[in-house]
């Protein structure tokens, strides 16, 4: 069982955005427990296409689907009207950094790269759409660790 | 929703979601602190890598200045994102009992 919405490209959405998976969760029974992390991974990846998507079509939205799985959810990110760029390919942040050489930024696939159990982008030419999805589950081996 | 005040003895009360919507409220509140701040996060639910950022110019700001930024009752969820990006290692942090 799935649900799909679409959200206005601002941070203001954010929070229609936790009300939509708060809503889905108790809805599909899905384990409060990895609420939290999917909340942080949806702002993470919507947070970034509102920033990088100023190019993006006017009025465009972005679609967030989430599934039910066993043990959890799938959620797909899908942004329209923009350039591709795979974030699964980033680098990782240097968190060893003394405080002098850190800046704001550049920390949320970091995170979510250790948070989830998987995730993988894919680039529909015809649509010019960004498809970012992700899957976390309790049994995930993020959730040994993560919260 | 965010909610940030100054506490009894000087300690800074921050509840709610630290999500990117609210950092704009919390970064002109923490501007205004000076000197070592004890921040009490006990009831700070959920934290993003854009509060992170509130977090990193508060602190370095504080130290410029001599002083610290400290966090006090931080839950599991804050722990591991704190340790995920190495803020362990830049913010003092004691955690939730």
């Amino acid at each position: 069982m799935s649900e799909s919405r679409l959200f206005r490209r601002t941070f203001d959405a954010l929070p229609e955005i936790f009300g939509f998976t708060e809503t889905f969760f108790a809805r599909q029974g899905v384990d409060r427990e990895i609420l939290i992390t999917v909340d942080f991974v949806v702002e993470e990846l919507f947070t970034n296409m509102v920033k990088y998507g100023a190019a993006a079509d006017p009025g465009s939205e972005v679609r967030i689907e989430i599934e039910a799985v066993e043990g959890g959810v799938e959620v797909l990110l899908a942004d329209s009207g923009v350039e591709p760029f795979d974030v699964t390919g980033v680098p990782d942040a240097d968190t060893g950094a003394p405080i002098e050489e850190r800046r704001p930024g550049g920390l949320g696939l970091h995170l979510i790269r250790r948070l989830v159990d998987s995730w993988d982008y894919e680039y529909v030419v015809e649509r010019r759409e960004s498809r970012i999805r992700f899957k976390k589950t309790l049994a995930g081996k993020a959730a040994q660790d993560g919260p | 929703m965010l909610a940030i005040e100054q506490g009894a003895q000087g300690v800074v009360v921050v509840k709610g979601r630290l999500d990117a919507a609210q950092c704009p409220a919390a970064q002109s509140f923490l501007d205004k602190a000076q000197g070592t701040v004890s921040l009490d996060c006990s009831g700070l639910e959920y934290i993003s890598s854009a509060g992170l950022g509130v977090l990193l110019k508060t602190q370095k700001r504080l130290l410029a200045a001599g002083g610290k930024l400290r966090l006090t009752g931080v839950n599991r969820h804050l722990q591991d994102i704190f340790q995920y990006s190495g803020f362990d290692q830049i913010l003092e942090i004691e955690p939730a009992r």
